[in-house]
Parts: structure tokens; sequence; C-alpha cells
């Protein structure tokens, strides 16, 4: 068909010849070196908590205890790594979480039993996310800006209908499951939302349509929008989306605390972004898995027990906790140049 | 005596990206007091080899010698302390510093080492700015509060409140006035006086003519010409250089089958945007490939944008297969059959980070999936199939499309609309960054795609590239169609006289 | 609860905002579980010259802070003479310096403030005394005395010593005993004096030994999360002291979910669930060490003498005192009916 009239150049050769092994093997050992180095963090503490507390960490109990407390905050991190891949971020999280934590604990909802205080929770934080999606999506707010508004606004709003009280928790089947009665072959109920939540959020992200989009418009959304996505409609989504995990997370929260309080939730957004972050999720969109956000959620809640088991006070804590995200960023940022 | 050496000789710089060679064995000779003017189109090279002078890239390979000493430019400071500075087309100015805070910005007079002597800045200021003809502009003033052809006078000032020997000028006039052009001539007229060499760089050969002494052509990361008298080469040679083939293709051969009988597929009619270009007739016939020349400016990527509905158009129709799109809408133009390879690859076509495949199968999901749910095999499998079909290499889906070359980035944005049945191919600038041995290969893709029934509508400033691969050419200048006529009855030098001068001169 | 049947059909109404306000004043308007101030009497209950008195608080985010304002208010209301000038609560220096500036502008005859900071507040403070408006520091003590003509306010060192002795005088006799804290927020300075007080009680005791403790943040959620992890630090002890009745409901929920009853625990502040507990006496909670926020009646009344120039009751001295300490008083099964009506929520 065609002819080169310049010295024949083999145009297809050119990439084999720039990376010694094939480029696709280097990706996946990256994907793995990621998972690994988190599972490695993850294995390191768990020989420290061994070593340090061998009695009461190593112990079905304290298990438990490490997973139901990585419950809340876990389901509020699969909505927020959603968020970051697509290029976004969202700053009401806790705010929603203590919205719908105490919409959902108003005596006049808990007269609606079990069913109204889940219906709550899960529609004050789709409607939140709805909200949040509309103004960055359709009314071209900054994500930023649009989620820290909706932060004020709904912390705001929480401590009205409140008025600063604890409100307790007087349903029976709701405190019911967080009891240890409530547990499955040793597994907490709430262990189990968590559970549920990742491996959907896994799926969703991975095997649908919807994660391709979100990865796409976080990635590039200029080329996502000429390639024929509805970019605006995927923001919109995605923000409900974020916003659900939020109400799913206030439910839990009611039935681990017993009770719904306005403070409910408190910096929630740093935690979930930090566990992201650690996880190997870019902040600038484009790439970050669940398996990695979940692991960043279980590093943190190991760290607060190990900590907590050894009596270390919380200044302790939180310096460890800011090195950890330093130290993990940095490790990342190695693997990925060197490779 | 031996002769002076030149104040700046760089020789065989070489600078790769990942997928793109961006200079390939550049060879530039500046004379102190030149006016030494850089001359190609946009991916020539040129802000690659101005940022290697700058400080800003580092080169692979290749040597730059400053004033007859080897030197490296590990840094923007480094070259600054050498000399060199660099006014860029995007201005690097603080807008919310005053004046002589921003032509001080990283050297500022001080006292006792940390506290700034903001009247002595002001004052050097003033006497730059006066050097420079603009006596009028306050150096208190906040910059964001200045003209852009004032801003252009404060980041010359700043370039001179160096020591400065050799300067960058990146496109100066392309921000000015008439006047303001005369007055920057007359700046550049009294540096080189000075014997302070200024390397420039435009688009607009008129002023090269006026000022510059010499013209060093770059095309496609190459040195084409080196040292031309600015003066005296011939216009139609110097455009030659710029838009020509420093090799020959052989373009794959026209169908003898006259397309014409059929139906048109894609139809523009009256489409205009205001400011960008004018009301625009056209059509396209399935297996026929129309080719819109002209320079840079001429609204060519305008008007394919506005056809695939990314922008919005202040007027007229685009009517595929005899229904008229929403105007303004990429989904519409998706669902008709319509299919964008950008000019921007990398920026408007390509997610970097993810596979070849999922680059592919970005347009056509829904093929590959259930209530949402994708079916990876049949989503691999057909990206596969359409990589194959382009011999795009290597044959692996998997690896992630930045580690591909130019051409083979190219391919896969093919991929994607060959996948989703696209009937209409608009493609703008297809040959941009793709090495000189991949592009035959693509224009045969292109042809083959046209003869199983596709339209194609081609925009390039290469204008042989227009020639040898389109049946029928459009050729624009600014904003106009200036004349059609079937590919085969054009030559190069009739079509670059028309994309220069707008009417056909003998 | 005595709410559950007061009001219905709340919930799934569309307008949030109105639905949150009705709430809010529902709440308020419920007459039988209103945190009226104890009704000992003030200087005198009988009319006699009208003052105007400033009151400016922090945000009411907490249930203690809201005891303040509706303790404040309720007790205004019971004088026919006196009118509450009551600004929004806020937690920004600046915006509640500005508040008390423009009580200072509007004259009122007295100011009652609870700094959100005290050192912060100090110099309005200054400045409505140079007005001649006399100042109540309440409980969030300025830096000097010359800011304010009488602080009240309650006793965070008192508390911890008296927590710290009711569980020494229950642990009498009990060889090698454990005691655990949890502890408030850590970056308060009010925490701090908690623990030392609980610290020097607990050194008159020398069979009962601190083996652990951990800081929580005022909130149910931070105290049930901190109050679990404890449980599985220490498998067995004797007493728990918890500095926070909010935080607490968190703790009670944490060791209910642990199945745990083998300690006897005591809480802080005094809040209306916590005294409900300890009466019904079925749980671990035996006591709470109050920090009662009647102070803030108190400090109307106190504000009422100042503005008629009258002095309190019950003192020889006509000036009312300069200062006054509250104690933090020690609340179990055999008193708690005394303190029911002051308990918060």
């Amino acid at each position: 068909m065609t002819q080169h009239a310049s010295p024949p150049r083999d145009s297809t050769g050119k990439v084999q010849s720039v990376g010694a092994p094939p480029a696709w093997r280097g990706l996946m050992a990256r994907a793995d070196v990621r998972t690994l180095s988190l599972l490695g963090v993850l294995a390191v503490l768990i020989i420290i908590g061994g070593i340090t507390k061998p009695d009461e960490f190593l112990d079905t109990r304290n298990l438990q205890l490490v997973l139901t407390q990585a419950s809340v905050i876990g389901v509020v991190t699969v909505g927020m790594t959603f968020v970051i891949i697509s290029g976004g971020i969202d700053l009401s999280v806790g705010a929603i979480v203590a919205l719908a934590s105490v919409w959902a604990t108003t005596v006049a909802t808990q007269e609606y039993g079990f069913a109204g205080i889940l219906f709550t929770a899960v529609i004050v934080g789709v409607g939140c996310g709805l909200v949040n999606g509309m103004l960055i999506a359709y009314g071209a707010m900054v994500p930023f800006i649009a989620t820290l508004a909706m932060l004020a606004s709904a912390r705001g709003l929480a401590l009205q209908i409140t008025d600063g009280k604890t409100q307790i928790v007087t349903v029976p089947s709701v405190l019911d499951l967080g009891e240890r009665d409530a547990y499955v072959l040793g597994i907490p109920p709430l262990v189990m939302v968590f559970a549920v939540v990742t491996i959907i959020g896994w799926l969703v992200l991975n095997r649908t349509t919807f994660g391709r989009r979100s990865v796409a418009v976080g990635g590039n959304a200029e080329a996502a929008r000429l390639a024929g996505i509805d970019v605006r409609r995927q923001r919109l989504y995605l923000y409900l989306l974020s916003g659900l995990c939020c109400g799913i997370a206030a439910f839990l929260l009611i039935i681990l605390s017993g009770s719904g309080q306005n403070t409910n939730g408190n910096l929630y957004e740093l935690d979930a972004i930090a566990a992201a972050i650690i996880g190997g999720t870019l902040l600038t969109g484009g790439r970050g898995t669940i398996t990695g956000s979940v692991l960043g959620v279980l590093i943190f809640t190991t760290i607060t027990n190990i900590f907590a088991l050894n009596n270390l006070q919380s200044d302790v804590q939180q310096i460890a906790k800011g090195a950890i995200i330093v130290a993990a960023v940095l490790v990342q940022r190695r693997t990925a140049s060197t490779t | 005596m031996a002769p002076e050496p030149p104040l700046l000789s760089m020789s065989g710089i070489t600078k790769s990206f990942p997928g793109v060679r961006a200079l390939d064995g550049v060879d530039l000779d500046v004379q102190a007091g030149e006016v030494h003017c850089l001359l190609g189109q946009n991916g020539a090279g040129k802000s690659t080899l101005i940022k290697v002078l700058a400080g800003a890239h580092q080169p692979d390979t290749g040597t730059i010698h400053w004033r007859g000493e080897a030197v490296t430019l590990r840094s923007p400071i480094a070259a600054m302390r050498l000399g060199i500075a660099t006014i860029y087309q995007e201005l690097d100015l603080v807008e919310h510093l005053s004046v002589a805070e921003n032509v001080h910005l990283g050297h500022e007079p001080t006292a006792a080492g940390f506290v700034v002597r903001g009247k002595a800045a002001r004052a050097s200021t003033a006497r730059l700015l006066k050097r420079l003809g603009h006596p009028e502009i306050d150096p208190a003033r906040l910059v964001g509060e200045l003209s852009a052809a004032q801003q252009q006078i404060v980041s010359m000032a700043r370039a001179l409140s160096h020591d400065v020997r050799l300067i960058v000028m990146d496109e100066p006039s392309a921000a000015l006035d008439p006047d303001e052009v005369d007055n920057l001539f007359r700046i550049v007229g009294d540096l080189t006086a000075d014997g302070v060499a200024v390397v420039y760089i435009s688009h607009r050969l008129e002023e090269i003519r006026r000022i510059g002494d010499r013209v060093t052509v770059l095309k496609d990361g190459r040195a084409v010409a080196g040292g031309l008298p600015a003066k005296t080469t011939p216009t139609r040679e110097v455009v030659a250089l710029m838009t020509g083939r420093n090799v020959e293709y052989v373009f794959p051969e026209r169908p003898t089958k006259d397309a014409t009988a059929d139906k048109p597929l894609l139809q523009v009619r009256g489409l205009a945007r205001d400011g960008e270009f004018e009301p625009l007739d056209l059509s396209v016939r399935p297996g026929e490939i129309v080719g819109l020349a002209g320079l840079v400016g001429s609204g060519r990527s305008e008007i394919l944008e506005t056809i695939y509905g990314a922008r919005k158009p202040s007027a007229g129709q685009v009517i595929v297969d005899g229904r008229a799109l929403r105007p303004g809408s990429v989904r519409a133009a998706v669902r008709a059959g319509l299919g964008l390879a950008p000019e921007e690859r990398k920026a408007q076509a390509l997610m970097m980070l993810e596979s070849v495949t999922r680059n592919v199968s970005v347009s056509s999901m829904s093929r590959f999936s259930r209530g949402g749910w994708i079916d990876r095999a049949a989503e691999l499998g057909a990206a596969r199939a359409a990589t194959r079909e382009l011999s795009l290499r290597p044959d692996n889906p998997n690896v992630p499309v930045r580690t591909l070359s130019g051409g083979n980035q190219q391919k896969a944005v093919l991929a994607r609309w060959l996948l989703r049945g696209c009937r209409v191919l608009l493609l703008d600038e297809p040959t941009r960054g793709v090495d000189v041995g991949a592009r035959a290969e693509l224009y045969a893709v292109v042809r083959r795609l046209a003869d199983e029934g596709l339209a194609v509508l081609l925009v390039s400033s290469e204008v042989p590239e227009v020639l040898g691969l389109a049946d029928r050419v459009l050729v624009l200048r600014e904003g106009r169609v200036v004349h059609t006529a079937p590919a085969r009855e054009l030559d190069e030098h009739r079509v670059l006289d028309l994309v220069m001068e707008g009417s056909p001169a003998s | 609860m005595p709410e559950l049947t007061s009001r219905r059909g709340l919930l799934f109404g569309t307008a949030a905002i109105g639905a949150g306000a009705l709430l809010v004043g529902c709440t308020s308007n419920e007459s039988d579980d209103e945190p009226a101030a104890n009704d000992q009497p003030a200087a005198d209950d009988k009319p006699g010259k009208e003052v105007t008195i400033g009151f400016a608080g922090p945000q009411a985010d907490h249930g203690w802070l809201n005891a303040i304002n509706d303790n404040a208010k309720s007790r205004a209301k019971k004088y026919s003479d006196v009118t509450l000038e009551i600004t929004e609560g806020s937690n920004d220096t600046a915006a509640q310096i500005g508040q008390i500036e423009t009580l200072i502008n509007k004259k009122v005859d007295v100011l009652v403030v609870l700094p959100a900071d005290g050192k912060a507040l100090t110099q309005v403070g200054l400045k409505a005394m140079r007005a001649g408006i006399p100042v109540i520091n309440l409980d969030r003590i300025f830096n000097t005395p010359q800011a304010y003509r009488c602080w009240i306010g309650g006793d965070n060192y008192g508390m911890g010593l008296n927590a710290g002795h009711y569980i020494g005088e229950k642990l009498k006799g009990k060889a090698d005993a454990k005691v655990i804290e949890l502890a408030g927020l850590d970056n308060l300075e009010l925490t701090k004096q908690r623990t030392q007080g609980f610290d020097d009680a607990l050194k008159n005791y020398p069979n009962i030994k601190k083996v652990a403790r951990q800081a929580a943040e005022f909130t149910v959620e931070s105290g049930q999360a901190k109050m679990a992890q404890l449980l599985q630090a220490q498998s067995k002890f004797d007493a728990l002291w918890n500095h926070d009745d909010d935080q607490g409901v968190g703790a009670l929920r944490a060791i209910e979910q642990a199945g745990r009853d083998d300690f006897l625990m005591v809480g802080g502040a005094g809040a209306l669930s916590a005294f409900q507990a300890i009466k019904q006496d079925d749980g671990v909670l035996k006591a709470t060490v109050l920090y009662p926020p009647t102070m803030a009646a108190s400090a109307i009344d106190l504000a009422r003498a100042l503005g008629q120039g009258k002095g309190v009751g019950g003192m020889a001295e006509f000036e009312i005192p300069a200062s006054i300490t509250l104690y933090s008083a020690v609340v179990d099964k055999e008193n708690v009916d005394q303190y029911m009506p002051t308990g918060f929520k």
C-alpha cells in the first residue's frame, strides 16, 4: 500500500526498545507494590502491637474492636475515594454524618423505629450529596468551595436540630445491632456493612461503566467530554454516592454510639482524605483504589488501637499520624518514579 | 587573530518526552548584537528549545557553549546568572504585586540582607521603564491593573534588571498593537546596539524581515535551516521550510471511483463563531477526505471543534445523514456518528494514566456493558481487534497509553472511533508529534478508513499533507474560506500563496 | 423520655431548616424538663429597681453550655424587674468581642460574660468596667481581676479531687486496686486541672494505682471509641473516672457493648442522663461530680443584686464577693433526687 521514501524505519518497534520489560508488567508490578507496601506497613504494626501488648492486641475481641472502629470512617472513605479519583474533593462528609445522625435520632424520627432511623439517615446523606453535586456539576462551583459551604451549613443545621443536646437512641432494634449478641459467626454487623460497602465499591470502580467514567473524568475531564461522556452528570452522581456513604456511616455511628450528636463525624473529612491518599489515590484524580483506601483506614485504626492499648496519649498519636501520612506519600512517590 | 566565538552555540540538542521526541539534534548559533529569529509551526520544538536555553529543561544529549566555554544550564537561576533572560509568551508576572516588586522579584535590593529597600527598587524600575520607552508606567502600580502591552514591558524590564547578554522573546508581538510593535522594535534595536543578542520567535514573517538578522527554521524537532539571512531569503522558501516536507512521502492512492455521486454524509451550513470564523459551508461524502489548509490562527481547529459540538456556534447548522445536530452538544455529535481526533492529544483525547484498552473503549462502553456492568473480556477483545486493525504497537492493549509513541497514541484515538462505529472522522493535525517514520502508515490508515465508507474532514498546517491525503481542499485564511478545489488541481506553491495572501497570485 | 409522646410527624418534612427550627422550638417550650435553677431564694424576690442585664456566651454546641443559656434565661424570667439582653452565642473571639461592645454601647446596667476564651476577652472586660458597667465573669476567667467585678465559676481541680476521694473511699481496703481515667479534650487547660486533682486525691490511697488514661473529645462518638480501647487494654480494673457525662453516654455504650460490669464508674458535669442512670442503679455508673450549670442562674442573681446596689442573702457584707468558686459536689444514689431538676441534656 505505502512505501517509505525515507530509510525504512519500523515505527512499531519503538515502545519495545524504550523499556526493556514489557510495560504492562511494570504496571502490574507497580499496582502490586503499592498494595504490598500498605500490607507491609499493616504487618509491621501488627508485629509492634503483638510485641508490646501480646495478650490484649492479639485477641479476637480486639480484632472485632479494630474493625468495628474502622467501619464508620471506612464507609465514608469508600465514597471519598470515588470523589477524589474523579478529581474532586468532599470536605462536607463529617458534617453530613453529623446532620444525618442527629436528624435520624430526633424524638420524632425515633417514633418510626428502625426503618425510620435508617431511612432518614440515608435520605439526609443523599440529599446533602445531591446539593453538593448540583452546585458542583451544574452550578460550576469548585468542589472545595461547594463542599466547604455544605460543611458549615450541615454542621449549623445539626446544631439547630439538637440545640447542643445529646439525643439518646431508645429504639431497641437499633441498639441491639451494636451488641455482642448480634455478632454473626463472630462478625459484628457494623463490620459486615463495612465489608459489603467495600466490595460493592470495588466492583463499581473496577467493573462498571460508572467506575470507568469516574476514572476518566478524573484522569482528563476534557478528554472525557470529547469522548462523549456526560461529565457533569457523572460529577453529580459522584457526590450523591459520597452523600449516600455518609448516610450509611451515620446509621452505623448511631448503632455504635447509641446516640446522635451534632459533634459527630468531627474531622472525618481529613481522616478520609488521609486514608485515601496513603492508599495511593492521586489527589489530582485519575488514579486510586478501594483496596488502598480501606488499607489506609485499617492502618490508622490499628495505630490508634496500639497507642491506646499502650496508654500513649493523644498528642503522641497525632504526631505519629502526621508522620505516617508523610512517610506513606514519600514512599509511594519513590515507587512511582523508579518504575 | 582567531574569530570571536559566538555568544551562544548549541549543538546536537535532543530532548525526548514520553511518546515524543521534541528536539532531535538541534544546532543554534547566536552572535552578540544580532537578532536571531526562530521560526516553526506549533509543535516544531521552539518552546522546548527556549526552555532548554532558559535552564527549565535539561537536554538529553548535546552541548551548550557560552562565549566559547561549555556550560550546563541546570536551572533558570543558572541561566540568569550567565546573562540569559527569557520573556515567555504566557507572561510570568505576579498580578498582585507592584511593577517594581515584579521587576526585582528574587533579587530585591535589600538593606542588612533582608529588609527590602522599596524606594530603591522603584527608582531603578523607573529608570528601566524609561529606557524601554514607557516612563508612564508607575512602578508602584499593581501589575494586574496594566494592559497586556504594559505587562510585556514590565516583563522586559525584569529581564533587563539582570546583567543580560541574551534575551529570548517568545512571540512578543502577539498581544501588541502596531504602535506598540514599533516601540518593541525600537527597544530591540537599542539592545542589539548595546551588544545584547536577541532570540526572537514569531509567526509573522514581515516582522522577521524588519528586525531579523538571521533565521533558523525548526520543523519536527530539527533545525531544517540554520542562519539564513533574514532580509533576503524569499518568503516562499521560508514558508516551504516551515510547512513542507524534509522527507518526501508516498501518499496512498486515491480511489478511482468518483465519490461525488453519493449523498453527503456531513453537511455544514453557514456555521460560524463570532471572532473565530465566518459562515462556512462544506460537505463530505462517504469515502471522501476533505482537507482544510491554513496557518495558525486561520480558525481551522475552531471549525473542527464547533462541528463536533465542543464549541457552541453563533450561527449555522451541522447535518449528519440528513439530520441536524443539537448545536454545542458533543454527545449529540457522538451519537450521530462523529468522532474527533483533537490537535492536543494528551490534553484533549487521552487519559494518560490509563491503558490502551480503556482509552479505546471509553466511547463505546455501553456496548460491553449490561446494566452498567462491564464485560471485560468482550471489551478487551474488541479493543484488541480495533488496535490490531490499525497495527497499533505494541500489540498489547493493556499497556498504559502514555508509554506509546506519538503515532501509536494517535492510532489509539482512531481505534476509539473505529470501535464506536463512527461514520464521520474529524482529524485535527493528525501527525502532530508523530515520528516522521510513522506518518506514512497513519496516512494509509486514514485512507483505508475512508475507503471503508467513512467521511473524513482533515485539518493540517502542513500543506503537503493536505494536498497528498485529501480529495478536496478548502483553503482558510483568517477564519474565511478563500478557495476550494480538488486536491489534484492544486500545488504547494499555490496553496502557500493562498494561505498567506488570501488571493491566488501567480 | 417524656417527649416520646408529645411530638410526632416532624420527621419526614421536606424543609430541613423548618423542621430543625420547629424541633428547637418544641424543646424550649417544654416545661416539665426545663433545667430549672435550684430554688434557693435570691437576695430578695420582691420587685425592685429595673435592671437590664447583658449576657454573652459561647455557641451552645454542647449540653453543658446549652444548660448555661437555659439557666440564665429562666432565672431572668423569674424577676419582673430584670430585662435580659442575650446575644447569639459565638465561639469566635472577635465576634464575641463585637457582641459585648454592642452591649456596652446599649448601656446595659450589668454584663454577664462567659468568654469563648477568657484570656482573649480580657480587654473588652476592662473596657466595660471602665465604662462603668460591672462585669460578672462566668467560669472562664479573665486575665486580670480588674476586668470583672465578680467571678463565679466551677472548680475543675476540685472535680478531680472529689472524684478521686469518692473512688478512694469506695475502694478502701481493697488491695492493689486499679483505676482508669477517661479524660476530656487534652488541649484544654481544664482537662489538665481535672486530671491533676484526681491524681492528687489518689495519692491519699496507697492501695490504688491509676493504670491507664485516655483522652476523648467531650463527644459521644469519641467517648465510645476511647472507652472501647480502654476496656480492651485493661481486662481488669476497679473504678473509672470519666471527666464528662456527654462523652460518658458513649463510654457507657462501649461498656455495655463489651459486656463489662465489674467496676464502678464516676462521671463528671451532671447530665440528666447520668442522674437517671445513678438513680436506677442498674449499671456501672454510681456517681457523678458536678460542674453545675446553675452558676449561670447565680450569675443573674449577682448581676441583679449589683444593678440594684444590694448584697446577697446569707452574707453579712453589704457588697457581693469578688469571686465565688462553686463546690463540685459528688452526686450519688443518696442525694440524686435533690439534683435531678438541675440535670442538663
